[in-house]
């Protein structure tokens, strides 16, 4: 459970580590959307070779990338299985027994799947790239020109932070109470139905209870030193834009919008 | 069958860059039948040691013998349930474990988990409640309605219900009252003496080494730094200065005495014992 890399600041002195992580945040949200715009194998071909520099840039090793996808080959699987029954237009590639497999099958699913990889990558590369707490500052001020329509955007930004904060010690926890549970004789690998039922039940209801716990303790201290959601409240750590941000905009902008141009006249 | 570590390492997340030696190359025999304190600075790898004992934690090198059976950095061990059984381990705030819906459902949930019927299981756990001194009229509550203190005999019955022949405990008083931290040392004593158990307490209370265990063991930085009798440990001062612990009360006074120039021999480990070598040296 220790390798679980999605979501993963990884602390590195890159470039994109010290771009502004608002930059960074509308950058990605430019690039998803660019990854939903149909601009076929070449199109997405330029979107990956550009998120590959920006891997790069970030000094992040391939091997960690790999390992955010590794979760995805289950995906791939289950999306073609359906893919190859339901499917039934191109031309036939395989006839085995009159079981048809479809050519659009096998295409229909690399899209996709090279739609999920590139969008895995991204987000990856934002949050092994940004410190959560960083990431948060950067939600709510991007939020904060809602709060005219009522997004209460310090208050999203406040329980994303504490969510990213509790995940390790969650994790810390969970790994604690399943070797306490382990040492009662709990097996999570074998035994029957039942047995595992029992098994995966010892470990979420401590996490529940200490959950809970935690919620409320937490609530509570921030109570006592004063915490008011809706204060006014400054910040030590300023956010500033500077040229490397616009840089990095620019040529993300200018490569969705050279995308969307060969789109809309059909060059691609 | 005693405990023991042949040149055991242990490394965790090795091959990353968070990778952290805990143990290095530690040789350790731990005899039946005692008492044996674990002690040392917080980091110092403690708890990983008691982790190995009921291979929560295999070795990244060297073995273990616990219990007639070896634990290897190579192999995965087969019937782990067999020496789980064996090796009774008591985490560190073990009240975080409880679980089931009454008190005696969560205690007899560890012999059931190792083939025990219902109605033994349910015999075991009256017998693990009555000695942490819990009655029966706690049996149909809920474990997570208790105060801090029941709830860590709840969960310390769970694991005296399986009977263990070693019992190994991870700082068991923390966090409980002097009255109650006694009580518990006390119960452990008692199954150390009454039914032969082997007994294994990690703990900072030197005032609890003194009193109730047999033999010490300092970890310093992943390696064992000593291993001594408790007399031993406790006769010397200057053993206790080297591995930067602060002395029980008893044997700070014994030292402030003999500084003041009172001849009390370093035998004297406590107050009657202390009292008398006064009374002796006044007359």
């Amino acid at each position: 459970m220790k390798n679980i890399v999605l979501g993963r600041y990884i602390p590195l002195d890159s470039v994109i580590h010290k771009m502004d992580p608002r930059a960074k945040i509308i950058a990605m949200i430019t690039l998803l959307v660019a990854i939903f715009i149909d601009t076929g194998y070449i199109g997405y071909g330029i979107i990956a070779a550009f998120i590959l520099c920006a891997v790069f840039l970030a000094k992040l090793k391939l091997d960690f990338v790999w390992k955010a996808l590794k979760p995805m080959l289950f995906m791939l699987c289950f999306l073609l299985v359906i893919n190859v029954l339901v499917l039934k237009t191109g031309y036939v590639l395989v006839d085995i027994f009159g079981f048809k497999i479809y050519s659009d099958a096998i295409f229909q699913t690399l899209y996709i799947v090279i739609r999920l990889v590139l969008m895995i990558i991204i987000t990856t590369l934002l949050t092994a790239s940004t410190k959560p707490m960083d990431l948060t500052i950067a939600i709510e001020d991007l939020l904060s020109p809602f709060k005219v329509i009522g997004v209460p955007a310090h208050d999203i930004a406040m329980m994303i932070s504490i969510a990213l904060r509790f995940i390790p010690t969650l994790l810390e926890e969970s790994q604690r109470i399943m070797k306490a549970q382990e040492s009662r004789g709990v097996d999570l690998q074998e035994g029957s139905f039942k047995e595992k039922v029992m098994a995966i039940l010892s470990l979420i209801v401590p996490l529940f209870v200490s959950s809970f716990q935690r919620a409320d303790d937490l609530a509570n201290a921030m109570e006592a030193r004063g915490y008011n959601p809706g204060g006014k409240r400054v910040r030590y750590k300023q956010l500033k834009f500077v040229l490397r941000d616009y840089i990095m905009l620019l040529c993300v902008f200018g490569l969705v919008a050279g995308l969307i141009a060969t789109k809309v006249t059909g060059i691609l | 069958m005693p405990i023991e570590f042949k040149q055991v390492s242990h490394e965790y997340s090795p091959n990353t860059p968070f990778a952290y030696k805990a143990l290095n190359e530690i040789d350790l025999e731990l005899a039946e039948g005692k008492i044996t304190a674990i002690v040392g600075a917080t980091g110092s790898g403690k708890t990983t040691i008691v982790q190995h004992l009921n291979a929560l934690l295999l070795p990244t090198q060297g073995e273990i013998v616990v219990v007639d059976k070896t634990i290897k950095s190579t192999e995965k061990p087969k019937n782990l349930k067999a020496l789980r059984k064996q090796v009774g381990l008591v985490f560190q705030f073990p009240e975080y474990q409880l679980f089931e819906e009454t008190i005696l459902k969560d205690v007899a949930f560890g012999p059931k988990n190792f083939g025990v019927s219902e109605e033994d299981a349910q015999e075991k756990a009256k017998e693990a409640l009555k000695m942490v001194g819990l009655d029966e009229t706690f049996y149909e509550r809920s474990p997570l309605d208790l105060s801090g203190g029941q709830k860590r005999r709840v969960a310390i019955a769970g694991i005296l219900a399986m009977d263990p022949q070693v019992l190994v405990l991870d700082e068991p008083t923390a966090g409980l009252d002097p009255q109650g931290a006694k009580q518990m040392m006390g119960l452990f004593e008692m199954l150390n003496k009454k039914h032969g158990k082997t007994i294994l307490v990690v703990t900072h209370d030197m005032e609890h080494v003194l009193d109730y265990c047999d033999e010490v063991v300092v970890v310093e930085r992943g390696k064992i730094a000593m291993h001594v009798s408790k007399e031993e440990f406790f006769e010397d001062a200057s053993l206790m200065v080297k591995a930067n612990i602060n002395p029980p009360a008893i044997i700070r006074m014994r030292t402030m005495l003999q500084e003041k120039g009172f001849a009390i021999p370093n035998t004297v480990l406590s107050l009657e014992a202390l009292v008398k070598a006064l009374k002796k040296g006044v007359a």
